[in-house]
């Protein structure tokens, strides 16, 4: 222990006075997070997602659509969303300004053939296809307007005919209150049907202090959750709240963590190319101490490593890792894959260019169909459900997203223990080859 | 006593025998100098008595201790000095030396202590601090010698120390060297330099082709061309054919010969003034002769036909 603990503190030392190297590869991570994050992100100080910039072009101009206009540009839908009322053509040319994330068009005679007709009605959606994120966001809520607007159709059939003339301005007073009275039996009685309480939501944009109160309903129990709003004590635990930096420095650092490895596992062609792995051989020590050096010093140069990409990463974007044990141990079993693959390439190859070119194919490969530079939902489909799911770099970076954002994360303890066992069989493995290979005199 | 004892030790390299049966001895207090060209099986024969390479057959026994039953043992009895600059070039003189104290065993003081003690012998307690990366030739080569002294082995390897740099740094090595054997240290020294052989090893080993073609004390090894008489004899000597002179071989022995240089050897220990007489009477066309007393490099001569500055 005492010879290995030498051996580890001269290659600390070496490293430290070598900083360029793994200096740029923890860099690297934080400063692709910055830049994505910024352009993509919230443009305010606020963490969570920012406002959605969209066009509404209401050419139906009926008094329903003049309702959902009035809707969506208050109370909650005001702090996420930012409608402009536009025509068609200017909102297309600001769409192709990148000046809106997308367009939404109710198209004439949209209301009138939706109360009175049985025939399918459409809204449109133009995309910007120049962003990611916003338009697929105003796409899901779209399509839960449509669901909704779906039901009360088949629900409130008969009834539809009567709204139509109370909102064209027919209606008094007797006739509303009927209405609404009626509506209400029916949405009584089909409760059950169309609130099936199996599943429900939690509000994962919501970053104030609700004191608990998103917490998913029990199966049976019927009740939806409901909200407190007003502060809640200091014990009060926070719900997660989306953050892109949080989103994308788990992928980089995963990636760049493979590099950064590929960085202290070239120590060991050093050592043979400054001779002082031959000078170490005649001394009275087993070449077991010297291996296990070189492992443990990868390993420790990623944990290192890893503190200052995830720990700063977390304090520069103020993101709330929200589980410091889970996402260490996560680090840690990851870090111990990482070591275990960058020391086993230069075990297999005694040429220390080949070794490095490989390394580094590796590393871009895995992080690629790992999800850690593009979502995995984007690759092909034989990638995405075949591939990537056996990735190591697919389980750190999933685990350690769903530690930050999910409301119950679950199952990274078996992440850890998977990624562990790959690391301690790829750490022993190398330990070996490289043993094997010093004794017979095929490195050095 | 004997520090190292090395019984006919052979290693082959595919059909290249690298050394063929190499035996020597070095003692307490000794410089044996292993004297060779490059290749001629020098860092072989080091590098399997410091355990590097795995012998093909014979048999290293250090300090009384057979290498191949308890190496470490073995390992701990010796100091390795390797040819090439073997130091970490990122961390400083002193941190080198207690870097190599402490994986030899002594504990962080005594490295320290130990480490300030060869700086100041081998005159780098200056530049301590500066990193390796920043020293000069000479000084990387003190500093590569005492990585192998901090343990205070009592017998040391070393493999060509002073190529490559200046005659004053080299000066300087070979005081260090002689001062330690003086302290009771048995040293190996490979070199290929024959003045370092011939003003520092008490013992000389000839090394060729693998085979130890040689060994003894440097007057030994002159005894063998006749004591104190070498002819070196010069002119137009192309049409010479000393076969022909009948009773040469009975007197001279002729270790080399060109169109313009002939090197005799006087075989029996006649006076100087006859041989020349003889020497002067032979039917060449000879514009000089020079007597001088044999060197390591005629020993070579006469052992292998070549130059060992070849």
């Amino acid at each position: 222990m005492k010879t290995l603990r030498v051996l580890l503190l001269k290659d600390l030392r070496r490293a430290w006075r070598n900083p360029v190297g793994w200096l740029v590869f923890l860099a690297i991570p934080l400063v692709i997070t910055a830049l994505i994050g910024m352009v993509f992100g919230p443009k305010t100080s606020d963490t969570a997602l920012g406002r959605i910039k969209f066009a509404l072009v209401d050419e139906d101009d009926s008094v329903l659509a003049r309702m959902l206009r009035g809707a969506i540009s208050q109370g909650k839908g005001g702090e996420h969303l930012d409608p402009v009322f536009l025509g068609r053509g200017e909102a297309l040319q600001q769409l192709q300004n990148d000046q809106l994330s997308a367009v939404v068009v109710i198209p004439a005679g949209f209301t009138r053939a939706y109360l009175l007709t049985t025939n399918v009605v459409s809204l449109e959606l133009v995309k910007n296809p120049a962003q990611s994120i916003y338009p697929a966001v105003l796409e899901e809520l779209l399509g839960a307007v449509v669901t909704g607007l779906d039901a009360l159709k088949r629900n409130l059939a008969s009834e539809l005919p009567d709204w139509e003339a109370v909102v064209e301005g027919q209606g008094d007073y007797h006739r509303v209150s009927e209405l609404i009275v009626r509506a209400g039996d029916r949405l009584k009685a089909a409760r059950k049907t169309l609130f099936p309480p199996l599943i429900t939501y939690a509000n994962e944009a919501e970053t104030s202090n609700l004191a608990g109160s998103a917490e998913a309903a029990a199966p049976g129990d019927g009740k939806a959750p409901e909200k407190k709003p007003g502060r809640a004590g200091g014990a009060a635990k926070k719900e997660p709240g989306f953050n892109i930096f949080g989103y994308l420095l788990p992928g980089l650092a995963a990636m760049f963590l493979l590099f950064l490895g590929e960085n202290a596992s070239r120590n060991i062609h050093r050592e043979l190319e400054q001779r002082t792995l031959q000078r170490f051989r005649t001394l009275h020590h087993q070449l077991y101490d010297f291996v296990a050096s070189k492992v443990v010093f990868c390993l420790v140069f990623l944990m290192l490593g890893s503190a200052v990409m995830l720990g700063g990463g977390g304090l520069i974007f103020r993101i709330d890792w929200r589980n410091p044990l889970a996402l260490f141990l996560l680090t840690a079993s990851y870090c111990m894959f990482a070591s275990g693959l960058m020391t086993l390439l230069p075990a297999l190859l005694g040429d220390r260019r080949s070794a490095q070119a490989l390394a580094n194919v590796l590393a871009m490969l895995l992080g690629m169909i790992g999800g850690s530079t593009i979502p995995v939902q984007q690759l092909p489909a034989f990638l995405r459900d075949h591939v990537s799911p056996m990735l190591p770099n697919y389980w750190y970076t999933e685990a350690v997203r769903s530690l930050a954002f999910d409301s119950h994360p679950g199952g990274w303890l078996s992440v850890v223990l998977k990624m562990a066992l790959v690391g301690a069989a790829l750490m022993f493995l190398a330990a070996w080859r490289l043993r094997r290979g010093l004794e017979r005199g095929t490195r050095g | 006593m004997s520090l190292l004892k090395v019984e006919r030790l052979s290693k082959a390299f595919g059909a290249v025998r690298a050394v063929d049966e190499v035996s020597l001895e070095v003692r307490e207090g000794e410089i044996y100098g292993l004297l060779g060209p490059n290749g001629a099986g020098k860092t072989t024969t080091l590098s399997i008595i410091a355990g590097l390479l795995k012998a093909d057959g014979g048999k290293v026994v250090v300090g009384g201790t057979d290498f191949a039953s308890d190496p470490g043992r073995a390992k701990k009895m010796m100091g390795v000095v390797p040819q090439e600059i073997a130091l970490y070039e990122e961390l400083s003189g002193r941190e080198n030396l207690e870097f190599w104290g402490r994986v030899a065993g002594l504990s962080g003081v005594d490295a320290r202590k130990r480490a300030t003690e060869l700086l100041e012998a081998l005159s780098l307690a200056d530049r301590a601090k500066d990193k390796i990366k920043t020293y000069s030739g000479g000084m990387k080569r003190r500093i590569n010698l005492g990585a192998a002294l901090l343990h205070r082995p009592r017998l040391l390897l070393l493999d060509e120390p002073t190529v490559g740099i200046d005659p004053q740094a080299r000066m300087n090595i070979l005081q260090f060297v002689q001062d330690l054997c003086a302290d009771g240290t048995g040293i190996l020294y490979t070199t290929h330099y024959l003045e370092e052989a011939e003003t520092l090893c008490r013992r000389i080993g000839i090394i060729d082709h693998g085979k130890l073609l040689a060994e003894g004390t440097l007057a030994e090894l002159q005894e063998r061309l006749g004591g104190e008489k070498v002819f070196v004899l010069e002119g137009d000597l192309a049409a010479a054919a000393p076969e022909t002179w009948p009773g040469f071989n009975h007197r001279f022995r002729l270790l080399q010969q060109s169109a313009g240089q002939m090197l005799l050897a006087a075989i029996d220990k006649r006076d100087p003034g006859e041989c020349l007489r003889e020497l002067l009477g032979l039917p060449l066309k000879v514009q000089n002769v020079t007597l001088k007393r044999p060197n390591l490099n005629d020993v070579f001569l006469q052992l292998t036909g070549r130059q060992l500055r070849e």
